[in-house]
């Protein structure tokens, strides 16, 4: 067992072990992981399931490889083996959102003080929203 | 107007917000650079009071400050946003602004995944490993300033210096793509 960082919205600890190159979890422990759940029905989050054709496909020994977990869900990923982190793409899905319903995906931010926002704070008003960065 | 700081801590990014009473957000994940396909800073994007994306990414600017460097004006902005406010002109067409942001490429969503990787690295000590990350984040989406000139602080170098200027040519060289509408004019 070891420390793997997952990062999806943020960095984030999970217990895991690195086997043959591969990111694995307990299955108990994928909710924690990526926030979905392996059930007979396939991979789920609240109402919804994916189905998985080849169930044996997402295991590595016992555990579940969390890039094929995030493969079956469609979501790009990049693994850092030696340093045992795991990235995963935001769902595509919130992007086609931006790029072709044109409605604005939302998200939620930290202000300089370290206080949350959503961006749902600011509905019924217009807004600008401006990316910016000191460099 | 809701500011969002592509940048690693709030240190990084006090000085430019002295006097600022709307909200500043920190975003070191470059979460919104992923959610609205956003290239470069500074990008606006307009929302309306139902969440819809009235006008989408464009590079524009408060101030004349930059107008040198990237041939745009601060002012023709500021009037069609004007007109939105006032007048509720929306200046281009729903399948204008659809045509107007291409979607990242799989490379540039990867980039993304890298340079989050070596954000995290170098937060944890390892500049070597998080350098290995951000050099593979800029090979996959060389054209993207919020991969190759954010990176530039994280790993010793300079985004105002020797380091940007060859990065920048590149761009030039290759047309200045963005995701996104042009500068107003």
């Amino acid at each position: 067992m070891v420390q793997v960082t997952v990062i999806d919205e943020a960095p984030r600890v999970v217990d895991g072990a690195v086997v043959d190159g591969r990111i694995v979890v307990t299955p108990t422990a994928l909710p924690q992981a990526l926030g979905w759940e392996l059930k007979p029905e396939g991979i789920c989050r609240d109402d919804v399931c994916v189905p998985v054709r080849d169930r044996d496909a997402l295991f590595a020994g016992d555990g579940l490889d969390l890039a094929a977990v995030a493969g079956a869900l469609g979501r790009a990923v990049e693994v850092d083996a030696d340093a045992a982190v795991f990235a995963v793409a935001l769902p595509a899905e919130a992007r086609r959102q931006a790029l072709d319903a044109l409605t604005a995906p939302p998200f939620t931010l930290a202000d300089l003080d370290g206080v949350p926002h959503e961006l749902a704070e600011w509905r019924g008003r217009k807004r600008l929203l401006v990316a910016f960065a000191s460099w | 107007m809701i500011a969002v700081a592509l940048d690693e801590s709030a240190d990084d990014v006090r000085e430019f917000t002295e006097g600022i009473t709307y909200p500043v957000l920190l975003d070191p994940e470059h979460l919104l650079s992923e959610l609205y396909a956003i290239s470069n800073v500074p990008t606006v994007v307009w929302i309306d009071e139902q969440d819809r994306i009235v006008r989408p990414n464009s590079v524009a600017f408060g101030t004349d400050m930059f107008k040198e460097f990237t041939g745009a004006e601060a002012g023709p902005h500021q009037d069609l946003i004007r007109a939105w406010v006032r007048d509720g002109i929306e200046p281009l067409s729903p399948d204008e602004a659809r045509a107007a942001v291409d979607d990242l490429s799989d490379d540039e969503v990867r980039a993304r995944l890298h340079f989050r990787i070596g954000a995290h690295l170098r937060r944890a000590g390892d500049d070597a490993a998080a350098k290995r990350h951000f050099d593979e984040a800029g090979r996959l989406a060389p054209m993207d300033f919020t991969i190759r000139r954010a990176a530039l602080p994280l790993t010793g170098g300079d985004p105002f210096g020797q380091d940007f200027f060859g990065m920048y040519e590149e761009y030039q060289a290759a047309g200045s793509p963005f995701h996104g509408l042009p500068p107003t004019t």
